[in-house]
Formats: structure tokens, sequence, C-alpha cells
């Protein structure tokens, strides 16, 4: 059984974060609301995603798993209006989701989750460095270097975060000390990575004032904001390029 | 084959011609002349049966083979191909690849110069309806798997002038085709016999069951292009059937190809046909595709200069016409048969290097073949993706850097490193 109301707004953002990386998700729905792990066919970038149930206006439960084609529910959002509620309610007979949102009522078939690739392992890293800033710096600075190049370089040295890119013949740079960031944990950390899947990560990231971003020397890139005034949680964990010549 | 066709020189005509549009086009006419001055000159090679030169009526077995022009769509010129006084065996060969890859360059054009094309004008969405006789006569003859006898009469005598095309294979001389009978019942297949009667099979679900049941591309291309497969059925000009065969059957293929499992090595393999040398790398990750063109100096199209360019596709496919054209197609149908036979999902990485003794274009059947003869060399295995990188271009000609600097999809394999190399 599952039944829920929430905003529409909450909700659309909330499916953003997933989509950027993949196409269909398993949602696994529990009475303390619905967690998603997917990662990129690639095998280069994962996201992981806690909605609370908090985050719902009505949140009615059990346990169960579902597969969604999240463009067919971006599609659903593209035309709901911005305060308005979404009522969902899960059809586990004829595995079917209907939403209800402004007096529209669709019936959207689910996916069987078998044919989703299965959730992924996370690795548990020890990332040595840590910086918390403004989600529109962030995007700012990965939108600078995308004019010059498709990767950019995430680094500390010593108490300046830095962003930058390189070109064949042009360079940018983004440095940001400790007052222009919310926190900053220095610590050894520079690596590269590609600009193609950081800045659909940054899109939903610049929403949010408080973006966490944990950083290693040529590790994975973890980012992390919270999603539905703070009643979810989205981490990215993107792997990294290695710098090559 | 002991008359050889006189080969030209045209040095000359290059001159006045810019190479890199040459190489793009390669004769579909970008440069805005009514007919493509590197391919007029390959049209001045005289056909070896000076005997069907002339004449009003031509006797012969058909490979089978018809023809679909493009020029003047969709009002086109169509009809079948005979070859004068051959029967046969001796017919059947000039439509085989794997009889024409054991020939040279010149004796495939000499082979292939010898079928007349004779044609008559119809629209093509006439394909169902054929007010004209000639037209149903040619499908009749295209569900043949063997060679069919045929008579044909033309209005006048026919021209002596042969066909060339980066997609099409050579042919010979043209004629106006006034009267055409089949003397013989073609020989046609069950599968194709079934499919061609099914009105309700969309045409590129036919051409997958045709392709399972074992039917070659060119006998699918060859009804695909004289409008008997599919629901709407047209003429399809033959240039475009070929691709669009090798591009469905492709994108078939693929859509079991993304659910196996990754390769578990490395693997290279390595040969061509005709001086369309192939190197080609398969990387354990899920399917891409990525080839590169490298045409060296004096080849069909490049001129003095060599002349690079590359077209890849991720996993979800391609969309748009590749730049590489027909070749791209028939290269990735290549690569994809082999994966599909070891039921295993690998990015592709390809280079074909055309080197001067590809002098005439003969088809884009030449790369479907070549790469189905590199596939079917014993493979290397390697350790990583850079030691193999490193083996092809030992093998190149042209230089590492020139090529590799076009690659798009390659710099992320080498450079990406992937989530599970963090456990």
């Amino acid at each position: 059984m599952f039944k829920a109301t929430i905003d529409a707004d909450i909700l659309k953002t909330a499916i953003e974060t997933l989509s950027v990386l993949v196409d269909e998700a398993r949602f696994r729905i529990s009475p303390e609301g619905i967690v998603v792990r997917a990662v990129d066919p690639a095998n280069v970038a994962m996201v992981s995603f806690d909605l609370n149930s908090s985050a719902f206006d009505e949140f009615n439960a059990d346990d169960s798993e579902i597969g969604m084609d999240l463009s067919k529910i971006n599609d659903i959002f593209s035309v709901a209006g911005r305060d308005e509620k979404v009522v969902m309610e899960l059809d586990e007979m004829s595995q079917k989701m209907s939403l209800h949102l402004g007096g529209l009522s669709y019936t959207l078939a689910l996916l069987d989750p078998s044919t989703i690739r299965a959730e992924p392992r996370i690795p548990q890293l020890e990332l040595p460095a840590e910086v918390v800033l403004n989600g529109k710096d962030l995007q700012r600075a990965v939108k600078a270097a995308e004019k010059i190049s498709d990767h950019m370089l995430l680094g500390i040295d010593e108490d300046v975060f830095y962003m930058e890119a390189e070109g064949d013949t042009d360079r940018v740079r983004l440095d940001m000390t400790r007052d222009s960031l919310i926190d900053l944990k220095s610590g050894e950390a520079r690596s590269l990575f590609s600009l193609d899947y950081l800045s659909d990560i940054v899109k939903p990231a610049s929403r949010s004032n408080e973006v966490t971003v944990e950083l290693g020397k040529d590790f994975p890139v973890k980012i992390g904001f919270a999603i539905a005034n703070g009643a979810g949680k989205v981490g990215y964990l993107l792997a990294p390029r290695i710098e090559s010549d | 084959m002991n008359r050889m066709p006189a080969i030209v020189s045209f040095v000359e005509t290059r001159k006045s011609l810019t190479p890199n549009l040459c190489i793009k086009c390669k004769g579909k006419g970008l440069c805005g002349r009514p007919y493509c001055p590197i391919l007029e000159k390959f049209k001045s090679i005289e056909s070896v049966v000076p005997k069907s030169s002339g004449d009003t009526s031509i006797f012969g077995a058909s490979p089978p083979s018809v023809f679909v022009g493009r020029h003047n769509y969709p009002n086109v010129m169509a009809g079948p191909m005979i070859p004068p006084q051959l029967c046969g065996d001796d017919a059947m060969q000039l439509e085989d690849p794997k009889a024409l890859l054991k020939m040279n360059i010149q004796d495939v054009i000499a082979s292939r110069s010898q079928l007349v094309r004779a044609s008559t004008g119809i629209s093509v969405k006439n394909a169902r309806t054929p007010d004209n006789p000639l037209i149903e006569k040619s499908q009749e003859l295209a569900l043949s798997k063997k060679p069919v006898d045929t008579e044909a009469w033309f209005n006048k005598p026919i021209s002596n002038k042969l066909k060339f095309d980066n997609v099409l294979t050579p042919m010979g001389p043209s004629g106006d085709l006034r009267k055409f009978d089949i003397t013989e019942n073609p020989k046609v297949p069950k599968k194709v016999d079934s499919l061609v009667y099914d009105d309700d099979a969309l045409a590129k679900d036919a051409i997958s069951e045709l392709w399972d049941g074992n039917i070659p591309a060119e006998h699918i291309s060859r009804l695909l292009s004289i409008g008997l497969l599919g629901q709407e059925r047209k003429l399809v000009p033959t240039r475009w059937s070929i691709t669009a065969v090798d591009d469905m059957v492709g994108k078939d293929l693929l859509a079991e190809i993304r659910d196996y499992q990754q390769l578990s090595e490395v693997t290279v393999f390595s040969g061509g046909v005709f001086g369309n040398h192939f190197e080609i790398i398969l990387i354990p990750r899920m399917f891409s595709f990525e080839l590169i063109e490298v045409w060296m100096p004096r080849t069909v199209w490049s001129g003095g200069s060599t002349w690079i360019e590359a077209d890849h596709e991720g996993f979800g496919g391609k969309t748009k016409y590749s730049n590489l054209a027909g070749g791209y197609y028939a290269a990735r149908l290549g690569a994809l048969e082999y994966l599909k036979s070891i039921r295993r999902q690998a990015t592709i990485f390809m280079v074909r290097e055309i080197r001067p003794e590809y002098w005439a274009p003969l088809g884009v059947w030449v790369v479907r073949e070549g790469v189905r003869k590199a596939f079917s060399k014993e493979p290397e295995k390697f350790g990583s993706t850079e030691h193999a990188i490193a083996n092809i271009s030992s093998r190149l000609k042209t230089d590492r850097s020139k090529w590799m600097a076009q690659a798009a999809m390659l710099p992320d394999i080498r450079f990406q490193r992937t989530l599970d190399s963090f456990f």
C-alpha cells in the first residue's frame, strides 16, 4: 500500500536530482519514506536519495519497491502549477501509479524493478577535506569552466578552495577563501572531474544555499545537500579523471 | 578476367577541386557540379563487354540484381541489372561479396562492369501497384536467391559508361528499358516469400526477421530497394537501402547486446580488404562505438593530403545520420555481429585506414567485409587499453598523434575512472 500527498514543486525538484544521472530508477518505499540508490550506466557517478515521510502532507506506506520511468514523471510535472499538491496512489494489482494534480489525473505504468540496474554498492571513502558553500557559487565556477574545457579540477590549498579549468589555450580559476565559504576543513585534496557529469550534478545543487563538497587526492568527490526543506537529502559520488600528460 | 579496364590518371582533375570537400561528399554533388569529376573519370573506363555496347537487346542471367537510382527523387530510374551472355555461377559472382573478395580491384571493376543497368522511369510511390510491368518483373527477379535468366530490349543502343559510388558496388553500362522478360522461375527462399506477402509487417521488423533467417544483407537491401518490404511500400534508391539495412540490422543487434555481460579482457583485432585496413579494440565496458576514418594521401577522395574524420555513439545509440555516411553503419554492423556471436557487450574503438591501394570506390560492402575479415582473425589480448593502443599504432601507417587527436570517446575511456575502482 502506498498513498501520499506532497507539494508538486518539492516532488519535481526531488525527481530532477535523479534524472540528471539515470532515466529510470528503483524506488524503495517504507513507512519512513522513499529511498533511491542509482548509478549511471558508465559507472562513473551515483546518487543516493532519501526523502523522509515528513516531506509529505500525508504519507501511508508499507514496504515495497517500484520502478519508474523518470522522463515520464518529468513530463507530467511540466504541466503542474507551482503551488499545486500531488496525490500519488499505487495500485499494486495492476502495477500502476495514479497521480492527481490540479484536477488532472494520470495513470502511470510502472517498470518491473528487476529490469532496472541493481542498486549499486557504495564505496566507503574517507575523504580528508571538506568545504561547505552556496550552490550558486559552485554552479558559477562550473559554468565558467564549461566555456573553455570539458573537465575541471577541484582542490584545496591550505585555506583556499579552488576550482580550475584549462583549455587548449585558456585557463579559468575561482579561488574561495575561508570567509566566502560557509565552512572549510583543510586537507590534501586535488582531483579532476568530467564537466559532463559535474554540470548535471550542480544543476539541482545550485538551488541549495548549503552544499557540502568532500574531496581527496585523485579520489571521487561527494556532493551533498538537503532537499524538501530539510526533510530529505541527496548525495552524489563522482569518480575522478586521471590527469593526462 | 583478362581484359583489364584502362586505369586513368585523375591528378589533373584534382587540382581544380577542394579535396576536403571531396572526401566529405564522396560524389554526392556538394560542390554544385552536375557530375562528380572524380567519379566521371572512372566512368570513362571502358566496359570489358564491348559486345553489349550498341546492342538493343541482351540476354543473360541476372545475379539477381536490381538498381534504383536517386537522381530526381521521387521520380527515379529503376530496373534490373543484367550481364549479357553470362549465366549461372558466373553471374552469381557479380553480386556475391565472398566471390568479389577473392579478386583484385581491377577484376572487381571488370566483373561488375558487365552488369548492364536496364532502367525505366517510375515514381517511388508506385511500388505496390506498378503501372509499369517492367518494375513488376524486376520485383519478381529481386525475390530470387539464385541467378535468373532474363532477356531485355532497349529503346536505344546501350551507352558504354560505368557507375561508381562510395556506397554502391561499381556497375556497368546503362540502357533505357523497353521490354523485359524473365525466362525462368526465380528461386525464392521461404522467409523472403512470407515477408514479401506480409503487408502488416513494418519494414524494420521484416528486415530483422530476414536477417535472423540468414538472408544476406545484399538480398535484404535488394528487396527493400525495389519496394517489396513494409506496410507502405516505396522504391528506395539502392544507395539508401544499403545503409538503411546496415543501420536497422545494427540497431536490432544492439538491443540484444546491451543486455549482455561485459567482455572480460581488452581485445584487439586487425585486418582488412582492398587497402581498407581495420584496427579494432574491444574494451570491457558498456557498449559504445567510435570509428576513425583515415584516408591516406592518394586514395580515391583524399587528393595529396591525409584526411581524418571521426564519429561515435554512446550506450543509447545514434540519432543523427553519421558524418562518415554509409561506411559508419557498415563498420558498426560488422562489429556488432561479432559481439552478438560471443554474447558480450563492449566498447568498440575502430580505426579504418584507407591506403593508396584503394584507388577506386567499390562500395560500402568493402567496409562490412573488411571488418568481418578482421574479426575472423585470431585476436590479441592486453592488460590495459593503453597497451592495446600502442599495439594498433604499430601497425597503422598514419602517426598515432594524428588520429588520436580526432578521437572523442577514447580519451574519456583512457582518463575517466569508474566508481568500482574505489572499493
